[in-house]
């Protein structure tokens, strides 16, 4: 028992030394969950493209003009849908989380900007959506930037122009939108420079109301126990493949020279790549909470499921592994196994967009069972009652690759010499 | 300690050992000499147990490897040839790992550690993660983790292989000390003069078969190797050939001379042929035998790395 914990001690640390693959592998999940929700998604937050900003003006000058046109600009046009109310109206709207984000420009901000006296922009953001509001909070950031940074370097111009704007001539929007554009690359160059902005951004997020409005649902939270599963593969995949790694290092034979077994090994090298995985998973579902507002249900039921599910990775890793003799060799079948594995099992594809004829087959998939155990434990909050057969469909796999898995590698470890 | 017998192995077409024999007696340092490909590493690998044989037996003390491998390998170092260590953990996370497999444990396993970090001169990067350390740093503590847990019998694989000459005597000593404190080696190496230094008793393998095996002077007495004697001067071989009958003469030229002599007694007897005729003779050197000119009359070959 001590020499199989050495084994897994010693592989933990050597993880945490060198992260990188594993954060990488990390970021797949993520970065399918992002995608595939903007993607297929139709409701509430998922809809990137228009994402709705009120703007207050309550200053009516040039330079609230000047904020409002570049906001309204070619990509960012299509990026968000400026509307523009008066204050009370907008967060009103705001309360009833009608819209991403608030902007006010506050009175006498033109005068002051072209005074060249601090002033402020306030940004609200809607406390129900996660990342929509903090795009705004982006764009908004770096016009205030731009702005302040305009007037830093066209100091002179400006006032020379002054009576000449404040009389009638406005430039016109065209004129503005070019000066902003053209400006873009100049001010980047003086942004380093400015040390105190002239124009401060504050932000914040207006309580949340109690209750969320019915009939609005996260639909991240169809995508990710999908893409979490894709994460999980590819994590005990990297993490079996260390077998491979140290055989050609040289220690796994220098462990063999020792009084080691090769059970010790096995069992050291797979309860590593578990505890590696299982310490992925749950730092993917706190991401999915915090960063795209998954509620994930009853703990205890996701954890079992959770568990149950990294077995069956690791199960079906170790068995593959004990077939595979080079690194060439993993890296053109792997890959392959995991991704048929995953779309029939409607990880790349959630489950509700498939077609009947592949619905059927998906209950043919192990991936299946994860994936939906997920969604009825996070989405429909289901109990013990609700999973057990997803339970016991996914520990008897990974009881059965794990078994299969060991005996396998036992050929292959032992089989040398 | 060692007993090897009949031992074979091949690799497919590879015939890597056939019929490899050999006796290691405790507290003796024994030396594996031979070229690239003789099945040295190959020899290591199996008594280690990394590797089966196709026939023959090896014991380690009394034990039968092949019956008794955990015990056998509980008292059994190996250092292999290619540095086989954790890049990602320190020398001293190493060592806890490795000493930890041969049940080392707590203040022991701690102490343990120190001694050998000592040994090897790694004490102050101790805490260093392996792969900041130069491949002579590297080769060292490949070296100390096969000392961690105070071997009986210790398997070294070409330890000193692509180090400097300075650092290559300071492992050459640590295997000195370790022997002299009751350890048995098994010393792997192609360097002739390693061999000579080191070990009490050598065996020259060449294609899997050992071709000469015992003491230094034995070996040499052996592959009737003698001295080999230059001797320069004024001197046309027309008149020294009819001095030197019943000696071998490697080189002879005007004013050059280089033979091969067998003993002490010859040796004296053909020098002082030439004296008492009166060649002008302006310098003499006598090399004595060694495993170099051995080496060579048993394999044919030069040995290189
Ligand atoms: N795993 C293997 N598969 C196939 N052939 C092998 C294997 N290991 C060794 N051989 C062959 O066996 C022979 C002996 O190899 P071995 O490694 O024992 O030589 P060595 O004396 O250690 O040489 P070196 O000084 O280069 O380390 C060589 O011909 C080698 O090609
Ligand atoms: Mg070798």
């Amino acid at each position: 028992m001590r020499k199989i914990f050495l084994i897994v001690r010693k592989d933990m640390k050597r993880r945490l030394r060198s992260p990188v693959s594993v954060i990488c592998m990390l970021l797949i999940p993520l970065g399918l969950t992002l995608i595939v929700g903007l993607v297929f998604g139709r409701h509430g937050e998922v809809e990137l493209s228009h994402i709705k900003v009120l703007l207050a003006d309550n200053d009516g000058g040039m330079a609230a003009n000047f904020f409002k046109q570049g906001m309204k600009q070619g990509k960012l046009a299509e990026l968000i849908d400026v509307v523009e109310v008066d204050s009370a109206e907008g967060l009103s709207l705001m309360n009833r989380g009608k819209a991403s984000a608030l902007i006010e420009i506050p009175k006498g901000f033109t005068s002051s900007v072209l005074d060249g006296k601090s002033t402020q922009i306030d940004l609200v953001k809607n406390p129900r959506e996660s990342f929509l509001p903090m795009i705004v909070e982006e764009i908004t950031g770096t016009m205030t930037v731009m702005i302040g940074g305009a007037v830093r370097v066209f100091h002179e111009p400006i006032q020379e122009t002054r009576s000449m704007l404040a009389a009638d001539r406005w430039p016109t929007p065209d004129e503005l939108a070019g000066l902003l554009a053209s400006a873009g690359p100049r001010i980047a160059l003086v942004k380093d420079y400015v040390a105190d902005t002239l124009i401060t951004l504050t932000s914040r997020t207006d309580e949340a109301p109690a209750e969320k409005p019915a009939g609005t649902f996260n639909f991240f939270a169809y995508i990710m126990p999908g893409s979490i599963l894709i994460g999980l593969l590819f994590i005990s995949e990297i993490t079996m493949r260390d077998i491979l790694r140290e055989r050609e290092a040289g220690t796994l034979d220098r462990i063999f020279a020792g009084p080691v077994r090769s059970a010790h090994v096995i069992a050291g090298k797979v309860l590593s790549a578990f505890a590696i995985t299982l310490a992925s998973c749950l730092l993917l579902i706190l991401i999915g909470r915090i960063a795209f507002s998954i509620e994930w249900g009853p703990p205890l039921e996701l954890f079992a499921l959770v568990v149950g599910s990294i077995l069956m990775c690791v199960g079906i890793m170790a068995f593959l592994f004990g077939f595979i003799k080079s690194e060439r060799g993993a890296d053109a079948m792997l890959p392959v196994v995991i991704i048929v594995i995953c779309i029939f099992g409607g990880a790349m594809f959630p489950y509700e967009v498939m077609g009947p004829a592949m619905q059927k087959a998906a209950r043919f998939s192990p991936a299946f069972w994860v994936i939906d155990g997920l969604k009825l434990v996070s989405i429909e909050k289901a109990g013990w009652g609700g999973i057990w057969r997803h339970l016991a469909i996914v520990y008897g796999i990974g009881a059965i690759t794990c078994a299969a898995g060991a005996a396998r590698l036992r050929v292959r470890l032992t089989g040398q010499k | 300690m060692i007993e090897v017998r009949g031992l074979a192995k091949s690799f497919g077409d590879v015939q890597a050992l056939s019929g490899v024999d050999f006796a290691v007696g405790e507290g003796e340092i024994f030396g594996f000499l031979g070229p690239n490909g003789a099945g040295k590493t190959t020899t290591i690998s199996i008594i280690a147990g990394l590797l089966g044989a196709d026939s023959g037996t090896v014991r380690v003390n009394g034990m039968d490897i092949a019956k008794d491998g955990t015990r056998v390998r509980q008292i059994l170092g190996v250092v292999p040839q290619d540095i086989a260590l954790y890049e990602e953990l320190t020398a001293r996370e190493n060592l806890h790992f490795w000493g930890g497999l041969y049940g080392l444990a707590g203040k022991k396993l701690r102490g343990e550690t120190d001694r050998v970090l000592e040994i090897v001169g790694l004490s102050d990067r101790a805490d260093d993660p392996v792969r900041e350390y130069s491949g002579g740093m590297k080769r060292r503590l490949n070296l100390s983790a096969g000392l961690i847990h105070g071997p009986k019998v210790i398997l070294l694989d070409e330890p000193t292989l692509g180090i400097d000459p300075q650092a290559r005597l300071n492992i050459l000593d640590i295997i000195r000390n370790g022997v002299s404190g009751g350890m048995t080696a098994v010393y792997t190496t192609h360097y002739l003069e390693e061999a000579e230094k080191l070990c009490s008793r050598i065996a020259i393998i060449d294609h899997g078969k050992i071709l000469a095996q015992g003491t230094l002077a034995e070996l040499v007495m052996l592959a009737g190797e003698g001295s080999v004697v230059t001797v320069t001067g004024a001197f046309s071989s027309a008149q020294v050939s009819p001095l030197l009958k019943g000696i071998t003469v490697e080189h002879f030229g005007d004013g050059s001379l280089r033979m091969m002599i067998p003993g002490r007694s010859e040796l004296s007897g053909a020098l002082g042929r030439l004296f008492s005729a009166g060649i002008p003779i302006e310098d003499v050197s006598i090399r004595e035998p060694s495993l170099e000119g051995v080496f060579m009359k048993l394999t044919g070959r030069e040995l290189r790395d």
